[in-house]
């Protein structure tokens, strides 16, 4: 008989699993990255307030904001069947670690609908015009990009001192605590594939970033292609978008007045949540 | 590169960064990562990322559906499965709807779909607790909880020494004691070839713990075990215990029903918990369990009354109908309050609905079929399907083309033929309306009973956990104790496998090769193929087979050795996975695709899809020429009502039509040729249990009532976070769903003194379960739910330990008309941990 040889060894997991951030690890690690990120910031934060100071106008409808892109999604709530296809398909492209999810579906009851109906409803990073989180970073770690709009963390400069998380109104930030799924944290095949993320390719290993940063949605920002854009057509588009089995996550450009997410705003009835703050999300409803 | 925002500029960014970091003197600015990694990163996206390695089309394999994948492959390594466009199971199960927009290049207009589970194989596949060698127990002691003491093997050894206690088997004229079990829509042409040729008539797979009991009720009525919904062409559409937006089996079902509310169709769900799918329905109507069959024929009692019912349909297509109306003239709204506890005047509204709105899909899936009044229930929901027309017309419940690769049986020597007239085990035949997968509770029952025509002496399991699937897991295990030798093949250390005697790694999905012929309506196969090599470099499980069939040197009558002769070269095949892909082209090359093996790779999505697409009322079709021409008749060729078979009958021929109105029709494969709302021929068969049936779909009270001691009714139903009792290891899948909590009606917790987030004890007469309490209003006041699948004890260090398991709670008992095994029969009492 032809028996194959072993390829592979998983080898047994460590004595201690790389998982936890203890406090003083922690600490050690902002001393570490943190020190240099900070003095970084002071450089660069000028730059960054004067891109603050530009606040587009026109930015409290979806109209175009002169920006060359302004990226959004339009979620049909009526088409999302609560699957949760989306979380994992993020999972799985963005490799977040256990206690990080881009996406998350809620799906728990509404005080006021009949026999405790839950709604669902996907939730990525709502990409604010306006966006909480970057006004209170200490050391300008996350921003609004100039060229479409996406909120990012630049993860060598993020201290992790979390004041975005708090800043959120929508609980879209999530603290990257070091831990690992099984697959990962036992030396697998899969523990040694980067992360595509912001394009960086880092592999998760204990004591580097993004371990100890705090982390977002970024709209799959890494399958741009160098102009900018997203292309369907060759799965360059958000890993939630592309997998949903309800075909209920809609995702363009509102600045093109032809796409489909400024067609979908002109004919049915969308909302966004928390309006009242004034933080101009750029994902909306339609109910 | 990377550039984090134009303005700033990368480039610029990091000049400041490094000049500040200088000036402060930290040492600490060389550690972070972004100088080295920002000039890699235009080197690694070569190295990874979308364009780097390759896209392996291939279908999942994560639940039964067997959906299309594309999987991205670098340096050898899984990183992620995206949905593959080009294969309907991912889209629609109507070709017009899956043609619309369709282009070589892309497939579908608007992308398929997959599921979580799809999503999440890599966790599957790069599991660290898979098995990984053939292991082999040093501890007799087979009683469950204790150590089996494994012990490594070489897949030599272990294949060496299974193979020896088949040959011991065969050369005592005893294969026939052989029971083999496995999943139903992987390799299981290869391993009904083997039990053939080995000589067991014994082969059963997991069908009969789904949805035979369905399949039983749709065969009896329309010919077909399983005409699909087409949702999407549907204006009105009523689901008896069905939840096909969570427990998605193809990826299209939730886009082709919520489409079919945005176009206007009204969606109603009968079901006693307030399902996933009843939470994007217009109206949830919640029933007492087992009862869908009274709620039916109450609805067609109006309908007939109020005379909506499509009566060129009735009249032209349907048999049986007087002496249904005669039979439902007093199942009034009323009658069916008491029994439901649907209100009379919700019954009146939901009939007049149902039968006022064209077209109309009324179907029906597990939810009524777990229990011993399930088949007949069925037949109910079927006939109130036939009163408005809903059969095979767009919008309704089409008869599927279902067509694909071709099992070419094998013939077996005469010493298996011998051991192959033995009955099965599993008593089948005792079943009138059983079906082929056989009856996993009939096998174990007999087995820890010591009854049954023989006693078993071995049992091959592939990739089966009756210990957690099959209802009543004591009697299971005394079952498996009873067995002289249990072997495993299973991806994970299962709590069967934690019985058997021998355990072999088998392959994750993304390892190994099948055809799959999809459930959509018209013929369409897609194939499933290895996109890395065994992780482990241990066989795939038709590998096995085919290295224990040649160590058994089986052969056919004709002499020649199957397993080592090439099927289509007709040459010595050495290589195990050459063999099998010569086996897979030659039952693609004489099936319907006509297509080699390379050529179905080949094709965009690996997925062959017959361009004619779906036919609607194909029953009133006349039996085309050709096949007239080679025809067998079942009687009078003229006569009304003749039976037409493509070849004679004792030749195992298949109904292709019957005489109808003078002329060869297609038909309904029933024996009248119709939609049989009374199945006359049931009359003269007997159940399991020895009792007569009754021809009419007829509405008994299930067996099991509750009583004051167990008060409560037990169901469980699935989720699309988790497949069956397999996927409770997988990490990411955990993530959407942790445990399963029991689910209790917030007043009926208020009796019992429980509070959300309590400990219970969930009690029958066969088991006791710890469980932690959810309040409710989702489920009905006399029921409590379990989602099934939890309450592992093995299979993997996440999943040891997590919820509850149900199984425990009910006996090993099928239903004595189909087989199923009866998954939602049992009462319960719930009181504080």
């Amino acid at each position: 008989m032809n028996e194959r040889p072993d390829t592979l060894e998983m080898q047994e997991p460590p004595a201690r699993p790389a998982r936890e951030l203890t406090r003083r690890r922690l600490v050690e690690h902002l001393v570490t990255i943190g020190a240099g990120a900070l003095a970084a910031a002071m450089g660069a934060g000028a730059a960054v307030a004067q891109e603050r100071e530009g606040r587009l106008p026109g930015a409290h409808t979806a109209a175009s904001t002169g920006r060359k892109y302004r990226y959004g999604m339009v979620i049909d709530t009526r088409r999302c069947v609560g699957c949760k296809a989306c979380v994992v398909a993020c999972k799985a492209e963005n490799r977040t670690p256990p206690g990080v999810a881009y996406t998350v579906v809620l799906d728990e009851a509404l005080e006021n609908r009949p026999n405790d109906k839950p709604l669902f409803m996907t939730k990525p990073c709502f990409h604010c015009e306006y966006p909480p989180c970057v006004d209170v970073c200490p050391v300008a770690a996350t921003t609004k990009r100039s060229q479409d709009g996406i909120v990012v963390v630049d993860y060598d400069r993020c201290i992790g001192c979390r004041y975005c998380i708090t800043a959120c109104p929508y609980g879209s930030r999530y603290f990257d605590f070091g831990e690992n799924y099984p697959a990962v944290a036992w030396p697998t095949p899969y523990s040694q594939v980067p992360s595509l993320e912001y394009g960086q390719f880092r592999v998760r290993e204990e004591g580097r970033s993004p371990i100890g940063n705090v982390r977002k949605c970024t709209f799959c920002i890494h399958l741009q292609d160098q102009n900018g854009a997203y292309d369907r057509a060759s799965g360059r588009w958000p890993a939630c978008a592309k997998t949903c089995t309800g075909h209920a996550i809609f995702f363009g450009n509102f600045n093109d007045p032809e796409s489909e997410v400024s067609r979908l705003l002109r004919q049915r009835q969308a909302i966004r949540l928390k309006e009242e703050l004034g933080t101009n999300p750029n994902v909306y409803y339609l109910l | 590169m990377y550039v984090f925002d134009e303005r700033i500029g990368r480039r610029r960014f990091l000049k400041v960064a490094g000049a500040a970091a200088a000036g402060a003197g930290l040492a600490g600015c060389a550690r972070s990562p972004s100088d080295g990694r920002a000039a890699a990163s235009a080197a690694e996206a070569v190295q990874w990322g979308r364009e780097a390695g390759k896209w392996v089309p291939s279908c999942c394999n994560m639940c039964g559906g067997q959906s299309g994948i594309l999987v991205h492959v670098v340096n050898g390594t899984v990183d992620k499965i995206e949905p593959n466009h080009w294969n309907p199971n991912n889209y629609a199960n109507i070709s017009s709807d899956f043609f619309d927009g369709y282009t070589e290049e892309y497939g579908c207009k608007e992308g398929g779909a997959i599921c979580p589970r799809g999503n999440a194989g890599i966790m599957q596949l790069y599991d660290p607790d898979r098995l990984k060698r053939p292991l082999k127990r040093t501890n007799p002691d087979r009683t469950p909880g204790a150590d089996p003491r494994w012990q490594e093997m070489s897949w030599e050894g272990a294949l060496g020494e299974i193979a020896g206690k088949l040959r011991a088997l065969r050369d005592a004229g005893e294969a026939h004691k052989l029971l083999w079990m496995s999943e139903d829509h992987s390799f299981t042409h290869i391993q009904t070839d083997f039990c053939n040729l080995f000589g067991t008539p014994n082969y059963a797979v997991h069908s009969n713990l789904c949805d035979v009991a369905r399949k039983a009720s749709l065969k009896c009525v329309v010919g077909d075990e399983r005409p699909l919904a087409d949702f999407g062409q549907s204006r009105y559409i009523l689901l008896f215990g069905w939840n096909p937006t969570a427990a998605i089996k193809w990826a299209y079902l939730p886009r082709i029903l919520t489409r079919a509310m945005e176009k206007g169709a009204r969606l109603v769900v009968v079901d006693p918990y307030l399902s996933d799918t009843a939470a994007k329905a217009h109206e949830w109507v919640p029933i007492r369990p087992a009862t869908d069959g009274a709620l039916a024929l109450a609805m067609g009692h109006i309908i007939i009354r109020d005379r909506l019912y499509d009566q060129e349909f009735v009249r032209d297509w349907t048999v049986g109908f007087e002496e249904y109306a005669a039979y439902v003239e007093d199942k009034t709204p009323a009658w069916a309050e008491e029994i439901t506890t649907v209100p009379a005047k919700t019954i009146e509204r939901l009939a007049r609905e149902v039968a006022t709105t064209k077209p109309a899909c009324i179907d029906v899936w597990s939810g009524p079929g777990h229990h011993t009044n399930g088949v007949q229930g069925g037949r109910a929901i079927a006939a109130l399907a036939a009163l408005v027309g809903g059969y095979d017309r767009p919008g309704t419940l089409i008869l599927p083309d279902k067509k694909g690769d071709k099992h070419i049986e094998v013939e077996p020597d005469a010493a298996a033929g011998k051991t192959l007239e033995h009955p099965r085990f599993d008593e089948l035949d005792r079943y009138p309306l059983g079906h082929k997968s056989g009856v996993y509770c009939q096998m174990f029952a007999n087995l820890a009973e010591g009854k049954g025509p023989y006693q078993p002496r071995m049992l091959v399991c592939v990739f089966q956990n009756p210990m957690m699937s099959v209802p009543g897991t004591a009697s299971v295990a005394k079952a498996l104790s009873k067995l002289e030798t249990v072997v495993v093949i299973d991806t994970m250390m299962s709590e069967t496998a934690m019985m058997a005697d021998y355990v072999l790694p088998g392959t994750v999905y993304l390892e190994r090769y099948d055809l799959n012929s999809h459930w959509v309506t018209w013929p369409a196969l897609g194939l499933r193929q290895p996109v890395v090599q065994p992780i482990f470099g241990q066989l795939a499980e038709y590998e096995t087979i085919t290295a224990l069939g040649r160590r058994l040197d089986l052969r056919e009558k004709s002499g020649k050795p199957f397993f080592h002769v090439g099927p289509l070269s007709g040459q010595p095949v050495e290589d195990l996975t050459a063999w099998y892909e010569e086996y897979l082209s030659q039952e693609l090359k004489e099936g319907a695709p006509k297509i080699t093996l390379a050529e179905l790779k080949a094709l965009p999505g690996a997925v062959w899809v017959d361009r004619k697409g779906t036919q609607y009322e194909k029953y009133a079709s006349p039996v085309p020429e050709d096949k007239l021409a080679t025809a067998w008749f079942n009687g009078d060729p003229q006569a009304e009502g003749t039976t037409i078979y493509d070849k004679p009958k004792d030749q195992h021929g298949k109904q292709i039509g019957t005489v109808i109105r003078g002329k060869p029709l297609r038909g309904f494969f029933t024996p009248s040729g119709k939609v049989e709302i009374v199945s006359r021929w049931l009359a003269e068969k007997k159940d399991a249990q020895g009792h007569t049936i009754n021809p009419l779909p007829i509405y008994t009270p299930r067996e099991w009532q509750p009583s004051p001691d167990y008060p409560l009714y037990l169901v469980n139903w699935k989720e699309a976070s988790h497949t069956h009792t397999r996927t409770q290891n997988n990490a990411w899948l955990l993530d959407l769903k942790p445990d399963n909590p029991v689910i209790i009606h917030p007043d009926t917790a208020a009796r019992l003194g429980i509070s959300d987030g309590d400990q219970v004890w969930v009690e029958s007469p066969y088991g006791k379960v710890k469980a932690r309490a959810k309040l409710s209003r989702r489920m009905h006041p006399e029921v409590v739910g379990l989602q099934h699948g939890f309450g592992h004890t093995a299979l993997g260090r996440q999943a040891n330990g997590r919820g509850t398991s149900d199984a425990q709670l009910r006996p090993t008992k099928a239903d004595p008309l189909s087989g199923q095994s009866l998954n939602k029969e049992c009462c319960v009492r719930v009181h504080r941990a």
